[in-house]
């Protein structure tokens, strides 16, 4: 017989991973048990998929130590995911960049390198255990990737703040949301670790992209693809929210987005 | 395809786009969406704020 630990609400909890800082603030009860899955989760797609380690199967695929075929079931998807992904961006979202001759090699930066899809895959994942798990009502913010589910407080969606590129502290602008996923991505900073496939060269145009949609690994990606095409002005984000902050300091975004915004 | 039909067809591929200037202001939030703060300069960002407030 298992002790069923008691529903606490609500939990948050903050953890460093992948580099980065998982905030998971759940607003209904919830097991516990349920948090700690999510965080083991966690764990588990930093063992298969960092890029920052040799030991893992996508770092001992990039360096042909290990056929695709033969990779986790995990893996495997995230690069089915991935080649699906390059094909509806027309190449923008490109996970081999870095196996480029063009490409300046840098620490990273791997031949075969999901980086840009996994976390938002791996977070909108971690929504799904705690919905299985009965919560309807929260928000799990991984180092500014996010996924929402049912409203903050009563009737209010969940008010985002996006902030400004050069003034940390200041918000350039809010979204509100629910029940869906904002990611960004860009090169503020990081550095300039986004490359143009079209040109093997750091990507110039946008500072940073963001892009709200109904799951966090596309939206990840598609916020990928358009710093490194280094505009939102692309067919393949025609009907998507998407909002791009530019080098010359100027706001762009589309119907869609602006939907979405408060300020 | 001559050249004219190919400009007409790429202005209309992206989507319509609004432009404006960049802001900088406060406002009441839930969550910091595209800040990807390193857990290094995570203590210094509007979420670590946010957690904290929380916790």
């Amino acid at each position: 017989m298992s002790v069923a630990a008691a529903p606490r609400t609500p939990t948050r909890r903050v953890e460093h991973v992948w580099g980065t800082v998982i905030s998971l603030d759940v607003r209904d009860p919830v097991d516990p048990r349920a948090v700690d899955d999510v965080f083991e989760w966690f764990g588990r797609v930093d063992d298969l998929l960092s890029t920052w380690r040799d030991d893992t199967e996508i770092s001992r695929i990039g360096r042909g130590e290990l056929d695709a075929g033969d990779a986790s079931a995990e893996v495997r998807e995230v690069l089915e995911s991935c080649e699906r992904l390059r094909r509806e961006t027309g190449g923008a979202f490109d996970i081999t960049v870095g196996a480029s001759a063009a490409v300046a090699p840098r620490p990273g930066l791997a031949p075969v390198d999901p980086s840009g899809f996994v976390k938002g895959w791996a977070v909108e994942r971690a929504a799904g255990i705690l919905e299985a798990a009965g919560s309807t009502r929260f928000i799990i913010n991984a180092g500014g990737d996010v996924v929402v589910r049912g409203h903050a407080a009563d009737q209010r969606r969940w008010r985002l703040g996006i902030p400004h590129p050069w003034q940390r502290h200041k918000i350039a602008l809010v979204v509100g949301v629910t029940d869906c996923a904002v990611a960004t991505s860009g090169r503020a900073e990081r550095g300039d670790h986004v490359i143009d496939p079209r040109t093997g060269l750091p990507a110039r145009g946008l500072v940073s992209a963001t892009i709200i949609g109904a799951d966090l690994g596309h939206a990840d990606a598609l916020a990928t693809a358009a710093v490194a095409y280094g505009s939102i002005d692309a067919g393949w984000l025609v009907g998507v929210a998407a909002m791009g902050i530019t080098d010359e300091r100027t706001v762009v975004s589309t119907p869609e987005f602006d939907a979405f915004r408060l300020d | 395809m001559d050249r004219r039909r190919s400009a007409e067809i790429s202005s209309f591929a992206g989507p319509e786009l609004r432009q404006e200037a960049l802001q900088a202001g406060n406002a009441s939030i839930d969550g910091v969406a595209g800040a990807s703060y390193t857990s290094q300069s995570y203590a210094e960002s509007l979420q670590a704020a946010l957690d904290q407030v929380g916790l």
